[in-house]
């Protein structure tokens, strides 16, 4: 569906623009600096570069705009008679087909001097031929500068025609000039049409939407039409004229009743007669309107007798197109008051109604409609003999219903019904407050104050304030009492220890003192001396007799320990193996241990020597490891020599440097190299 | 760009402003005289006039047997022969030289035909063979694409005529059915010379002055 919306055209610029436009772009884009010394392709390339830019920028452009204007003949006939009507359909075609001709002319000056720089033979005479090029392309924009300022006006206005869907439902509002059809339309839709007491307020078309039936209905109000031939008819009412021949819509003709238009019933009834033509196939509705200066009742016979024709003439029109039921004459005409409001909806209603009628009518009898249908079946048993066979519902089924419907009588009224009645969803807002619980039930309405006296009402309020209020003062009394007790003593004095503790705290306070000399010294000496990990401790400092020397010291029981620390040790892991089994007695734990035994003992390399061989590693006996690591060894070592970091690492040398096997001698023979 | 614009707008600016104001100004009172007018001493003596229009035409008819003719463009810049043409080296080992490329623009006939390739001495670029020309009427100060007939005289030398070389200043022969001349006899004139006024290789067009 193409998109009628005009807005996304681009801006047309005038001829001197356009120039400079694209000139300047040229300038920009393409390398400026050239100098006489260059080689001589390297300065042709140069132009030509220009050249060729030049010419692919006015190309773009010009596409560009002769794409986005639309082609009269391949949009919907009711927009390519409107533009017609409104440009002129030659002039149009003409400025558009005078552009393209202007893209093909400077595609071909392009071409010409493109290859008459290949035989330029100095700067200057490039420089010339460029100069001549772009020269030659500027006038021939320049010469379609009025074409372009007229495109330039099309897109202007075309940017502000209302956008019409002609597929869609709508309703086309005719008549006289001033009859009442802006106002018409500023009641049933948010469009906001000039209404002024002068003939030929609307001098284009406007669109407005309006809802029926959950669907959205464009209304299009028209200029008047006065009741000439076609061929006297101006470009406004030309519009109206379109509108009605080209829009598959429900058409209202407004009649002016009281004549404050200026022209008589007798006037607008023969308007209606004479553009009957553009009425079939389409529901008409006559709506007669300032029915509260004239109503129906009190016109003239004559007037009535005209109306009445007019109605006898919409409702054959509308017949033509729905077979089956007579023509509804009742609702071909209508009288409304756009000023009092009344009558509006139900002309907007009946006319809606009918055209809807009309639409499913045709939808129905299309082809599409039949693939619907065929999907949707609905199987009926087909009748073999006399017998009742009515629907069973099982009793328990039947009893619930019944159940269902009583309770749905004694249903409490929920919130939803209560909004439902006070006018829907928009209009009504529940009332929050009405389940409160409240002391007094007369405070649910207040309405309570977020701040006061500057502080947030919200921190002030608590359920249990006066439980905590109760707690804090205990609180408070107490400490108060202690802090009073604590102001007595001021000075922890020994006297409350018993010998034990003092002792204690003697020995705590000397080890102390001890720990922090030592860091101190350790921190002094840091600098001077080496600090070796703990890995190395070849002194073997630390071991377990003086772990558990220290642990005696605090007064705790060490045998544990050391027998923890004994059993993770190495050392001695294989005399270890024929207790441990006997210990542990063969469950799956005895295997993890051993494994994380050995684990540990491959880490503490310095205490074993590297030949030999290790359980885990692989090796039958230490022989086979010493020859492994030979073999590993000397495989390494001619990559090494090679100063090659592994395998991987390739080097190719140029074994046939060019400079060495190639080229002539000046004199003499090339046998050798 | 803008700067120039406003540039060129302030300069006619200026001028229509003087123009204006010539109304307030003064000039000097000028005795003009006409064309043609005598002073009283002279008024008997005609038959100067008489006389020398006779000798004019002897003249001109003396100009016409020597070949002199009467060209907007009298003199113009000798071309040497190493700008007008290219070497083109030749051979196996490109040693050979006796080819020559025109670097100017020229006019080849609608017969013509190339020598064969190998014994061709002078080489005429398709790309610089031209056959209309942009030539303007003096007098209606037009300018008419007309069709080029043929190279009548190339001012540096009749080789360069025979080859059909046009350069500033060369006469050529253009097709001028389309301006619709008639000679006093009744005849359609549809062949008349032209000067060529620009370097044609230059501008890639050939711009030229009707001779009446």
């Amino acid at each position: 569906m193409v998109l009628y919306n005009f807005k996304r055209i681009t801006v047309v610029p005038s001829g001197k623009e356009f120039v400079d436009i694209i000139l300047s772009r040229t300038q920009r884009q393409t390398p400026t600096v050239v100098h006489k010394g260059y080689a001589i392709n390297r300065i042709r390339q140069f132009y030509m570069r220009k050249v060729k830019y030049t010419q692919t920028n006015f190309h773009e452009k010009i596409s560009t705009i002769l794409e986005d204007f639309p082609r009269l003949d391949d949009i919907h006939p009711f927009y390519g008679e409107l533009l017609n009507h409104l440009y002129d359909k030659d002039h149009y075609k003409l400025a558009l087909g005078q552009l393209n001709t202007a893209r093909n002319l400077i595609e071909k000056i392009s071409k010409d001097y493109v290859r008459l720089l290949k035989y330029g033979d100095s700067l200057y005479r490039c420089k010339n031929l460029k100069k001549a090029a772009l020269g030659r392309m500027c006038t021939v924009m320049k010469r379609v500068s009025p074409s372009l300022a007229y495109l330039e006006q099309v897109r202007q206005h075309m940017s502000r025609l209302p956008s019409i869907d002609p597929n869609t439902r709508t309703i086309l509002i005719c008549g006289y000039p001033n009859v009442g059809k802006s106002s018409f339309i500023n009641k049933i839709t948010r469009a906001d049409v000039d209404v002024q007491p002068y003939a030929f307020t609307t001098k284009s078309l406007f669109v407005g939407h309006t809802d029926y039936k959950y669907m959205r209905w464009q209304v299009i109000d028209t200029p008047g039409i006065l009741d000439h031939p076609l061929e006297e008819c101006n470009t406004i009412e030309m519009l109206s004229i379109t509108a009605l021949a080209y829009l598959r819509a429900a058409v209202l003709f407004v009649v002016d009743l009281s004549g404050n238009c200026g022209y008589t019933i007798a006037q607008q009834s023969a308007l209606f007669h004479s553009i009957r033509a553009l009425f079939a196939n389409k529901p008409v509705i006559i709506a007669c309107n300032k029915t509260d200066l004239q109503p129906f009742e009190t016109l003239p016979e004559s007037d009535k007798k005209l109306i009445e024709e007019m109605r006898k003439e919409a409702a054959r029109a509308g017949a033509g197109l729905i077979d089956g039921p007579p023509p509804d004459e009742e609702n071909c005409m209508l009288p409304m008051s756009t000023m009092t409001e009344e009558g509006i909806i139900a002309v907007k209603n009946a006319a809606c109604e009918k055209l809807l009628q009309m639409r499913v009518e045709m939808k129905m009898k299309s082809k599409k409609i039949n693939d619907c249908l065929n999907r949707i079946h609905v199987a009926v048993p087909k009748v073999r003999d006399h017998k009742e066979r009515p629907p069973v519902i099982p009793q328990g089924v039947l009893e619930a219903r019944a159940a269902e419907n009583k309770a749905a009588e004694n249903k409490r009224k929920l919130e939803k019904d209560l909004e439902n009645e006070n006018g829907g969803a928009g209009v009504y807002s529940a009332n929050m407050h009405k389940h409160y619980l409240l002391l007094d039930p007369d405070w649910k309405d207040d309405i309570v104050p977020e701040i006061m006296d500057g502080h947030n009402i919200a921190d002030f309020v608590d359920a249990d304030i006066l439980q905590r209020l109760d707690e804090l003062e205990r609180e408070e009394d107490e400490r108060a009492a202690a802090a009073e007790g604590m102001d007595e003593d001021e000075d922890m004095s020994d006297q409350d220890l018993t010998p034990e503790e003092a002792e204690a705290l003697a020995a705590i306070r000397r080890k102390k003192k001890l720990m922090l000399a030592e860091h101190r010294a350790k921190k002094k000496t840091a600098d001077n001396k080496p600090v070796v990990p703990r890995r190395h401790d070849i002194e073997r400092q630390f071991n377990t007799s003086r772990m558990g020397r220290h642990l005696s010291n605090l007064g705790l029981d060490p045998t544990a320990a050391v027998n923890r620390a004994r059993s993770r040790s190495a050392a001695g892991t294989r005399s270890r193996k024929r207790d441990r089994s006997e210990g542990t007695g063969g469950d799956g734990m005895e295997v993890d241990e051993q494994a994380n035994k050995r684990m540990r003992s491959r880490t503490r390399s310095l205490s074993r020597p590297h030949k030999e061989a290790l359980p885990g590693e692989g090796f039958k006996d230490s022989a086979q490891k010493v020859k492994a690591m030979q073999i590993g060894k000397n495989a390494v070592k001619e990559r090494n020599k090679d100063a090659r970091k592994g395998e991987a690492d390739r080097v190719h040398y140029n074994k046939k440097p060019k400079h060495l096997f190639s080229g002539k001698r000046g004199t003499g023979k090339t046998d050798r190299r | 760009m803008y700067a120039k614009k406003r540039y060129s707008e302030k300069a006619t600016l200026k001028k229509t402003l003087a123009m204006h104001s010539e109304r307030t100004n003064r000039h000097k009172a000028d005795d003009q005289v006409q064309d043609g007018a005598v002073p009283a001493y002279l008024l008997d003596r005609e038959q100067t006039a008489r006389a020398k229009v006779l000798s004019n035409t002897i003249k001109q008819k003396r100009k016409e047997k020597a070949g002199k003719w009467e060209v907007p463009l009298p003199k113009v810049r000798p071309i040497a022969e190493d700008e007008m043409f290219r070497v083109l080296r030749t051979g196996k080992r490109k040693t050979k030289q006796w080819k020559r490329m025109v670097t100017k623009v020229t006019f080849v006939g609608p017969g013509f035909t190339r020598k064969p390739p190998k014994y061709e001495r002078f080489i005429r670029p398709m790309g610089l063979r031209f056959t209309k020309a942009h030539v303007t009427h003096p007098e209606l100060k037009c300018t008419f694409n007309l069709d080029i007939i043929g190279v009548k005289k190339n001012p540096n030398g009749p080789m360069y005529t025979s080859m059909g070389v046009i350069t500033k200043g060369t006469i050529i022969e253009v097709n001028v059915s389309e301006l619709g001349l008639v000679t006093p006899a009744g005849k359609v004139v549809w062949g008349k010379y032209a000067q060529v006024t620009n370097n044609p290789e230059n501008d890639g067009c050939i711009n030229g002055v009707l001779l009446v």
